[in-house]
């Protein structure tokens, strides 16, 4: 049984804008599923009808065995939903906030205190349970986020973008809880802005762009499908620069190279993979080009992004974000 | 220095009208205020020792006036400490323009909001069957009046933000607005005002402001209250206008 | 205890924490009906001597309605933390929990009627010490569960505006609506010295017929043909705006 399904999956607001125009998911039990798409795409409006807070106006979607627009309540018990950051009450405490949601998810009395004990411990924040949400740190709300989307132990998690504006330390401990969960069986449906979270937890990888998926399928099928991998080569720069035509010329029967940015690159195709390299290495030597150095270039999801709509996804990258510091 | 005064004078009066949620208590509440005192006190002109007015809502106008200067004051220093919080403040005082200019573009402001006011409650005396005894040069009166006293009581706002710089602190004088107004004239008439609100009435500026503002209203446009009311309400001008520059000083020798 | 009445305990715990938890925030709300209260009766305390003015002082007149200014207060901060808990992504949290909508909009407005009794009970303290006489054990339970409803219901009024708006500049408009139906009533003067059009307004006002009832003990004896209006009128009032709200909890997400 699919985890969630939708059909046609559509939402058009109010003043008329189609923020979600037809989208087919089928996410299957215990699978990570990557939700890709740059702010405006229709990521979060396709979350928030697959999590009951927003009405479908097209089409039908099912979580967990439930559909969202007749049986809200009933999915609404099988989910787990981290939301962004702030939604946490800064007034209360990490511990109080995790017995409430356990109060309001219906576990008994005689088991909240032990629950939420557990689930504090395992995002290791047994030390600041009693400290306000308000002097707690980004990744720390992250993690109390976690705890509190897990306190019933969902069948279907929803992290909606639960790395960003995180530093790469606390990145790292959410990815692993988020293998552990994987490891447990949990389906996870994961909406995120960076590729390499994608890359690097899903399963399988759904690109939205306009209100509908434009690609679909495992990393590697993406990225096998937006071409093979790149051969990069750095001439040594002669008297005038380095002889690039010459270069090209040696290269000629290995497929048609294209010239850098800079003026001492070439890139080629290797369709033939790393095989490949030996042979174009003695041909040039053969040529008489110095060559500097060679890189092999896999494609990302990037290059998909940018075959499948023809624009890049916008945001910075992890790396740059963290280097702005924290927040 | 004139051309920065009024761009900033501008800068804060468009800000204020696009923040419906501050204009709203600026007129809104001191009108319903009012609604309710006439309609529920109405009769209280017959009381022996009440001066003889056309209309309690005449009476009252004034009153109202002043509270809605006085929060226009409030409203002033909120909108300086917001800005201090958000960093915007600082970024005025990093510009080439004389720091003075500040206060003064924020002054400028809360003189054509004060303006604004007076002219609302004439037209709202006018619409309920209140009258304007003291004719045209009433209106101008009440008018100067209640300009001069809307900037006194801007400049006071600002001296509180600037010495709180917190938003919080400012609001909670608040209900200080209401403390103040109670002890004064500006709603009913002295002499029938319980102890110890006499009083304090008695040496309450906001009394002679009110009585200033009153007097155009209900009579013939005598000299005394008007030029009193005009010279509490330049004095509170002078005063906090001064008192909020030293508190801009110190806030730059702090920084 | 039911699942259902823990949750809405919990909720209403939670809304006590603006009270408990930020001190100073709720100063001004707290002491805003009483500075009121001194401040309307050194004012007006002379309007007692008019001819038909039907308490021997103004204060015993306006206490109940200082105290019903606090249910106000009250039902209106509800309505505005909510719209900030929605700004903040907060009410999204509570609307993902597995339970009937009814039972989270009754934690949400439960909050109100025990926060109102903080500033009625300050305002009714402060009363008693300026000379207002004892109205008795019955009058005051009476009064109290008078100030309750009214904070629950203006509180459902605050939470319907707060799910229309969906933001916190929408706070005017909920105060106002408290504002206005606690003074446009009999407040200051007994209903027969009121303006025409205060009159008249007054007569169809439901809070008119709340505050008569809150203001027995104060102003003459507890009597059942005064009881049962305001009880009626407050029940109407409820079935109304609660209703209200409970469309308005129903409707988002559509």
């Amino acid at each position: 049984m699919a985890a969630i399904e939708t059909e046609g999956l559509e939402r058009t607001f109010k003043g008329g804008l189609t923020a979600v125009a037809g989208v087919d998911l089928a996410v299957r039990e215990g699978e990570v599923y990557g939700f890709l798409g740059p702010n405006g795409a229709g990521k979060t409006t396709t979350v928030r009808m697959l999590v009951t807070l927003l009405r479908p106006t097209g089409g039908r979607a099912t979580v967990a065995g439930h559909d969202v627009a007749r049986e809200p309540d009933a999915v609404r018990r099988r989910i787990g939903v981290a939301l962004q950051e702030a939604a946490l009450d800064p007034l209360m405490t990490g511990r109080e906030l995790v017995e409430l949601q356990a109060t309001l998810h219906g576990i008994s009395p005689a088991r909240v205190r032990g629950r939420a004990r557990e689930l504090l411990e395992r995002v290791d924040l047994l030390d600041a349970q009693d400290r306000r949400v308000g002097t707690y740190s980004g990744g720390m709300k992250r993690r109390l986020d976690l705890a509190l989307a897990l306190i019933h132990e969902p069948a279907v998690l929803f992290l909606d973008e639960p790395t960003t504006g995180l530093d790469p330390v606390s990145r790292m401990t959410l990815w692993d809880e988020v293998r552990r969960l994987k490891a447990a069986g949990t389906t996870v449906f994961l909406t995120t802005q960076y590729l390499e979270e994608a890359d690097q937890l899903a399963d399988r990888v759904g690109i939205i762009d306009g209100g509908r998926l434009v690609a679909e399928g495992t990393p590697a099928e993406l990225k096998a499908e937006a071409g093979h991998a790149r051969l990069d080569l750095t001439f040594a720069a002669g008297g005038d620069g380095p002889d690039l035509e010459a270069a090209a010329a040696a290269l000629r029967p290995f497929g048609t190279p294209a010239p850098g940015t800079d003026g001492t690159h070439l890139r080629l195709a290797l369709p033939g993979g790393a095989a490949e390299i030996a042979p174009i290495v003695r041909a040039l030597d053969e040529a008489g080009v110095e060559l500097r150095g060679l890189q092999v270039v896999q494609p990302t999801l990037d290059d998909v992004f940018v075959a499948r709509t023809g624009h890049r996804l916008d945001p910075e990258e992890p790396r740059a974000d963290a280097a702005a510091g924290p927040r | 220095m004139t051309r920065v005064v009024a761009a900033l004078a501008r800068r804060a009066l468009r800000t204020t009208a696009r923040r419906p949620q501050f204009v709203a208590p600026l007129v809104l509440f001191p009108t319903l205020f009012l609604a309710a005192n006439v309609g529920g006190l109405t009769r209280a002109t017959s009381l022996p020792g009440f001066p003889p007015v056309p209309s309690f809502l005449d009476f009252q106008l004034a009153g109202s006036l002043t509270q809605a200067l006085l929060l226009g004051g409030v409203a002033s220093g909120i909108a300086i400490a917001l800005e201090i919080e958000m960093g915007f403040f600082d970024r005025l005082l990093a510009a080439p323009i004389p720091r003075v200019a500040i206060v003064l573009g924020r002054l400028c402001a809360a003189a054509v909001v004060a303006l604004g006011q007076v002219a609302w409650f004439l037209a709202v005396d006018l619409a309920f069957g209140g009258s304007v005894e003291g004719g045209p040069l009433g209106a101008l009166a009440v008018a100067a009046i209640g300009v001069v006293a809307g900037v006194g009581f801007g400049a006071t706002g600002i001296t509180i933000a600037l010495l709180a710089r917190n938003v919080a602190t400012v609001q909670g004088v608040f209900p200080l607005v209401f403390v103040i107004l109670f002890g004064s004239s500006a709603f009913f008439p002295r002499d029938l005002l319980q102890s110890p609100a006499r009083e304090v009435a008695r040496y309450n500026p906001l009394s002679l402001i009110a009585d200033g503002l009153r007097d155009p209203l209900v009579g013939p446009v005598s000299a005394g209250p008007v030029l009193e009311g005009l010279a509490a309400a330049g004095g509170v001008a002078v005063v906090m206008t001064a008192a909020c520059v030293l508190a801009l000083r110190r806030r730059l020798a702090r920084a | 205890m039911t699942g259902r009445a823990r949750i809405v305990l919990w909720l209403g715990r939670r809304g006590l924490n603006e009270v408990l938890r930020v001190p100073g925030a709720s100063i001004p709300g707290v002491l805003a009906p009483t500075i009121f209260l001194l401040g309307l009766t050194s004012m007006f305390g002379a309007a007692a001597r008019l001819p038909g003015f039907t308490a021997d002082d103004f204060a015993t007149f306006i206490v109940p309605v200082g105290m019903l200014q606090g249910a106000a207060f009250s039902g209106a901060a509800t309505g505005v933390n909510l719209a900030r808990d929605i700004e903040r992504g907060w009410f999204d949290r509570l609307l993902l929990v597995p339970a009937p909508r009814l039972t989270l909009l009754a934690g949400i407005v439960a909050s109100a009627a025990l926060r109102s009794l903080l500033p009625s009970s300050v305002v009714f303290a402060a009363g008693l010490l300026i000379g207002v006489p004892w109205p008795g054990l019955g009058a005051t339970a009476l009064a109290f569960a008078l100030v309750m409803g009214l904070a629950l219901g203006l509180a459902c009024y605050a939470t319907t505006l707060a799910l229309a708006f969906r933001t916190q500049q929408a706070a005017p408009l909920m105060q106002m609506g408290g504002f206005v139906l606690v003074l446009f009533t009999p407040a200051f003067a007994p209903e027969d010295l009121l303006a025409g059009w205060m009159h008249a307004i007054a007569t169809v006002n439901p809070v008119t017929y709340v505050l008569e009832g809150a203001r027995q003990g104060f102003v003459g004896d507890v009597t059942w043909p005064r009881t049962w209006p305001a009880l009626a009128a407050l029940g109407g009032m409820l079935a109304l705006l609660g209703s209200l709200a409970v469309r308005g909890m129903r409707r988002t997400g559509r």
